[in-house]
């Protein structure tokens, strides 16, 4: 009986009530796709490593990694020779620049085609002699080659470090046989050509195990370990992915975060949609409870609805999230191959748990926004729903209540940081949630109170004003949901604009140099590769060039933490310094660091790994763990674990002779900095490199930068959309709640302009009250960012600094919002006929 | 292996694009010992193949193969700054049959030529006996520590292998018990009517042997003759062979006898050519028309379900021979783990003449139970 009633009612209000039906739905769609888009980058971020490992290593139990880029090949004997191995095969890997393309890297792996690695040949694998002897011969994968536009037999050109190396292409190998979510970019060649073409010659980059049948995993991990000595690690492929994880949980956490707040603006929404909706059917609910219909059944219909609604939400929501996915997944991928060296993500994937993570949180969403007012609803008495609804009243008197609860809340919560918190990774969110909660329960009151204070004097602002007091259950929940978003989004500005001018500011202490040479790999995955003797000749012998500083970089590890680690070359520009050091740095760092074999600690790591001046920082080298004094701790704004430097003598001691990553040149004063920059291309003319002026570095690190929260500010986007659906749902409802109270003013001759100008009005004080309450709110969020959660997750120190201009530019864009919002509910308002005003009402 | 390396080293061995640039089977070539032992850069397959019949102290019975391949890849090795630069594979095939038990282990390598890996020495003029380099080595086998070796102790030749997932190891010497003969003359043996697929080969046909011989963790001394076939060549088969039966016997009477037939698809016999060796080690060649091999009995494998001939009669009017050769177990078939499609039969066979034993023997049968040609 119910279900009939229930299936018959749903569509007869989706009928008459079409535009609050179809806010609820955006809002739910909308909070889905905010939280869907993230997680979907996410996950398949790690998918797109974990599949290229599959791809790569799928059969091996375990892998043997440097601590350093490469390590020595005469260690493959040794794995071979360990009894439970079954079968071994060594790599050697290479990210390479494909000439002529700005943002085209290869995933080179040189393998040793008669071991038993598994290689998804496409067709037939082409003459084997030509392999071994034919050089530049590599097997691309058919996705690479059909977007390169390359047959077997095309040759081209890549680079690592100063080096050209030409290819040509010899087979197909479709590692997507092996998994679907495998870089494109992966491709093969033979190990000695691989060494050979590449300088390469006597090291290798990871041995890939495959154990006898029986051989414990655990147990092989040990005795690998003791067998191969200090210079690598055995991990197992689930360790590499955790790894990733690890590294990439502190930027996904954020994302996530922030997500989440879309989320929680579009429970907003629908809580106020369904109160609204549920006070225009209290009739028929006192009806139907008049009618036998028990308090539970009536409960069951308004979640069942509103859970329905929110499916709805969430079937718009999937796609919609994948869209947003799909159109920001370059710009993220960039950033997590710009900053982890992590593999780009060259697709994404739908997976179930996608979609049930869709479902779930569309219809949970919807359901936890209209659970308190389907509660209230069924509380009530028939005879309380029949007669006249004193619903805003009742939120009137619990004004107070709520607010004292938004002061203590806080409150507590800033004991209980100053107490246990602070000491805990997560406690920035968690003060995060509680300001977003706190704001919604201040609002009621703080509405109230300043409705009350406002004397209307005739039929303009002050009239809209004084309406919104009245209304106080549906308006203050729209003043929340306004708030909260525009907390996130000044809160979230106020951070990166901080954040932005630090790194400026930063710059200006680490740039210091005229011109800036890198080979062109260096822009992928940190390749391990370097300029050549004969560039850096070429480079360092232009007449103009008055001090040169080389710096050798690459990636290490400190304990379980993989760090870059510079060695540099200091002394040769006197006077001036690269790193901006914390206060605490040992009296003579540059000293220290050269005569003491002292470190300098990237502040990122200094606080992760919790070192300061005066420990030592213990890094895995060839020959085993050797501890470093730290000589001075620097503002770092790496991502990842973090950073360290060295002299670059002590580099070469403690980790062998190694080539130079990249070079800075200082000019004599008053050279032409640019023409330098053309000379040395011009010297240099094949050589694949970035040859920068400083403020062209300034501009692309700036660039870079902005490439990073390009995604954030997208979810800013989604949570004012939300926020600013809303406003005009909750107009709409006033619309319609206030038909009599309109008739009243048409019949007693107000015009219908003025009905318009009322409920515009309406709109921009609401914008005007949640951006009021939303900076407040956004000035504590940016400082919680600032000064708690990015110290917790990233480690970076920021200097606080306000762009009003922009600011200024997002309140113009909230209450430009908001009064837009107000538009259509207005009109409505306006076609309000003297004729609506029933008996009743009179 | 996988797919990568059946396609790889099959395409290197058959690949015809590039058989110009090797050397071919000569039948003037110029022979040299001991420097012929050693391996022979330019052809592109040579083999060094031991098989033979031990017995420990306490009786037990083994048959043995123990083979090292040089599988050319490049007649040259590259220029390329990489220890990992190779021209040859090396591969290496032991097993044994425990002829009292009915159990068969085959244990295998395949590595690059390099230092890291394995190789094939040189002979060197200047060396002295002592200080010869190994004629080939490699690494043991994944999970087995050490290497197997070859090498040549001044009359004859010891070698070694272990492999400690099969829980097998042997290491043997020997001494000649004849002199070395050629197999065709001058050693230019024909594997074609035309002449155009023929190797370079000679073998010992009675080599002393001893050593140790574990199994299972247990060790015999074990003694007994063996038959070593060395034989290097660029081409052999013709397209439409597809396989071969080779014999080699050791009678009683101090004579032995190799044979082999090469098989075309549909299992006729398209070449066949054998040597007796007479006791005083002189040699007579056989053309296919001097001898009948007939096959008497079947085996099929349960593991590669290839059907194998397992009993023959074979005669030699010539030579007054009229031969039942039994196999000493069914079960005799190597099936490599490492290149998924390799699968051959090496074993151990006993000679009835009149029902009664004359000799002993072993055989090799491939081309079974495939449609592709053997790797080797």
């Amino acid at each position: 009986m119910m279900r009939r009633y229930f299936v018959t009612a749903m569509a007869a209000h989706l009928r008459t009530g079409g535009s609050l039906y179809l806010l609820t739905i955006l809002g739910v769609a909308l909070g889905v796709a905010a939280v869907l888009s993230i997680q979907i980058i996410n996950r398949n971020a790690i998918a797109a490593f974990a599949g290229s490992v599959k791809a790569v290593s799928g059969e091996a139990a375990l892998s043997v990694l440097g601590y350093t880029p490469s390590f020595p090949e005469d260690l493959y004997p040794r794995v071979l020779s360990t009894p439970g191995v079954q079968a071994a095969w060594p790599l050697w890997r290479a990210a390479v620049a494909l000439s002529g393309r700005d943002d085209g890297m290869l995933d080179l792996i040189g393998v040793d085609f008669f071991t038993p690695v598994d290689i998804p040949w496409q067709g037939e694998p082409g003459d084997p002699a030509a392999a071994l002897s034919q050089p530049g011969w590599v097997a691309l994968t058919p996705l690479l080659a059909e977007q390169m536009g390359w047959r077997v037999g095309d040759a081209f050109t890549v680079s690592r470090g100063s080096r050209l190396v030409r290819l040509t292409v010899g087979a197909l190998v479709d590692f997507h046989a092996l998994n679907p979510l495998a870089s494109p970019k992966l491709a093969v060649m033979d190990i000695a050509q691989a060494q050979s073409l590449f300088g390469d010659a006597g090291a290798i980059h990871q041995i890939d195990i495959k154990l006898a049948a029986g051989a414990d995993t655990a147990a092989m991990r040990t005795r690998l370990q003791e067998h191969l000595g200090p210079a690598v690690r055995v991990v197992t492929p689930e360790q590499r992915e955790a790894q990733a994880k690890g590294l990439l949980s502190a930027f996904q956490l954020n994302l996530t975060a922030l997500s989440l707040i879309s989320l929680f603006v579009g429970v907003f929404l629908v809580y106020s949609s369904t109160q609204a909706a549920l006070v225009r059917r209290r009739e028929e609910f006192g009806l139907l409870r008049s009618l036998g219909a028990t308090r539970r059944q009536v409960f069951a219909l308004i979640i069942t609805e509103v859970g329905l609604l929110g499916g709805l939400g969430a079937a718009l929501g999937l796609p919609l999230g994948y869209g947003v996915a799909q159109a920001n997944v370059r710009v993220v991928s960039a950033t997590l191959s710009n900053l982890y060296l992590l593999e780009e993500i060259a697709r994404l994937e739908m997976t179930t748990w996608l979609y049930a993570l869709g479902i779930v949180i569309g219809v949970g969403g919807a359901v936890v926004g209209a659970l308190l007012p389907a509660l209230d609803m069924a509380r009530r008495d028939t005879r309380a729903l029949l007669s006249a609804f004193t619903l805003h009243e009742t939120v009137g008197s619990l004004a107070l209540r709520l607010f004292a609860l938004g002061v203590a809340l806080p409150l507590t919560a800033a004991v209980w940081y100053g107490l246990h918190g602070r000491h805990w990774q997560h406690a920035g969110f968690v003060l995060a949630v509680v300001l977003l909660f706190t704001l919604p329960l201040l609002t009621p009151l703080l509405v109230r109170e300043l409705c009350a204070r406002i004397r209307v004097r005739g039929f303009g602002l002050g009239y809209s004003l004084k309406g919104l007091g009245v209304r106080l259950q549906t308006t203050s929940v729209a003043v929340a949901s306004l708030a909260v978003a525009v907390s996130m989004l000044i809160g979230i500005t106020l951070m990166i604009g901080s954040f932005r001018q630090t790194l400026s500011v930063w710059i200006g202490t680490s740039i210091q140099a005229d011109v800036y040479i890198a080979p062109a790999s260096w822009r992928g995955t940190g390749s391990d590769g370097g300029l050549e003797p004969h560039v850096m000749a070429t480079a360092t012998s232009h007449p103009a060039v008055q001090a040169v500083d080389r710096l050798r970089r690459f990636h290490g590890y400190t304990g379980g933490r993989r760090i870059s680690i510079s060695g540099v070359e200091m002394d040769l520009a006197p006077g001036r310094s690269r790193f901006p050091f914390l206060p605490g740095a040992l009296p003579n760092p540059y000293g220290a660091m050269r005569e003491r074999r002292g470190v300098f600690v990237g502040e990122t790591l200094a606080r992760k790994a919790g070192v300061w001046v005066g420990d030592t920082l213990p890094i895995h080298t060839p020959i085993g763990v050797q501890r470093f004094p730290i000589a001075a701790v620097y503002y770092d704004y790496s991502a990842g674990d973090g950073a360290a430097a060295m002299d670059l003598r002590t580099m070469t001691q403690a980790f062998g002779p190694g080539p130079v990553s990249s070079t800075a040149l200082y000019l004599r004063p008053g050279t032409d900095v640019a023409a330098v920059v053309e000379e040395l291309q011009a010297a240099l003319p094949d050589a694949p490199l970035e040859i920068r002026s400083n403020r062209r570095l300034r501009e692309e690190v700036l660039a870079i930068f902005d490439q990073t929260f390009a995604i954030t500010r997208l979810l800013q986007f989604m949570s004012l959309l939300i926020a600013v659906c809303g406003i005009a749902l909750m107009l709409l409802v006033l619309a319609r709640e206030q038909v009599s109270e309109l008739a009243l003013c048409r019949s007693l001759g107000a015009r219908g302009r003025q009905l318009f100008g009322v409920f515009v009005g309406k709109g921009l004080s609401m914008g005007v009250m949640g951006l009021a309450l939303g900076s407040v709110g956004g000035v504590l969020l940016a400082g919680l960012l600032i000064y708690v959660i990015n110290r917790a997750y990233f480690g970076w120190t920021i200097q606080p600094y306000v762009d009003w201009g922009l600011i200024a530019q997002q309140a113009a864009t909230i209450l430009g919002a908001a009064v837009l919002a107000s538009l259509y509910p207005a009109l409505r308002a306006r076609q309000t006929s003297a004729v609506a005003l029933s008996r009743d009402d009179l | 292996m996988k797919r990568a390396a059946i396609a790889l080293l099959i395409l290197a061995v058959l690949n015809p694009a590039a058989a110009n640039d090797w050397k071919r089977a000569q039948p003037d070539y110029a022979w040299s010992f001991p420097r012929d032992h050693w391996a022979h850069a330019g052809y592109k397959t040579e083999w060094w193949y031991f098989t033979g019949h031990l017995q420990a102290e306490d009786g037990r019975r083994f048959g043995y193969q123990f083979t090292f391949f040089r599988v050319g890849v490049l007649p040259a090795a590259p220029h390329t700054d990489s220890a990992w630069t190779a021209r040859d594979l090396i591969m290496g095939h032991a097993a044994v049959s425990d002829l009292d038990r009915n159990d068969h282990r085959f244990s295998e390598v395949i590595y690059r030529a390099i230092p890291l890996l394995g190789g094939f020495g040189a002979w060197s003029q200047r060396a002295s006996e002592a200080s010869l380099p190994l004629i080939a080595w490699s690494r043991a086998p994944a999970g087995t520590p050490g290497k197997w070796r070859l090498a040549w102790n001044g009359s004859g030749f010891d070698f070694d292998m272990r492999d400690d997932a099969q829980a097998l190891s042997f290491s043997l010497s020997t001494r000649p018990g004849k002199p070395l003969i050629f197999q065709g003359p001058n050693g230019f043996s024909r594997k074609t009517q035309s002449g155009s697929g023929a190797s370079l080969y000679y073998s010992f046909t009675r080599l002393q042997t001893s050593g140790q011989l574990s199994l299972d963790g247990q060790t015999w001394q074990v003694s007994g003759e063996s038959w070593m076939d060395k034989e290097f060549f660029t081409s052999v088969l013709s397209p439409h062979q597809l396989g071969w039966d080779w014999f080699s016997l050791q009678l009683d009477d101090r004579r032995e006898v190799m044979l082999f037939l090469l098989r075309r698809e549909d299992g006729i016999i398209d070449f066949a050519s054998g040597t007796v060796v007479h006791p005083d080690g002189s040699t007579t060649y056989l053309d296919g028309s001097a001898f009948t091999v007939t096959s008497q009995a079947r085996w099929q494998s349960p593991h590669t379900e290839g059907v194998y001939p397992s009993r023959w009669r074979l005669t030699i009017p010539r030579e007054q021979l009229d031969l039942e050769i039994v196999v000493e177990m069914a079960d005799q078939e190597n099936r490599s783990r490492l290149i998924g499609t390799l699968h051959y039969w090496e074993g151990a066979v006993r000679l009835l003449q009149n029902r009664l034993p004359v000799g002993k023997g072993y055989v090799e049968l491939t081309g079974y139970g495939t449609s592709s040609r053997p790797a080797l």
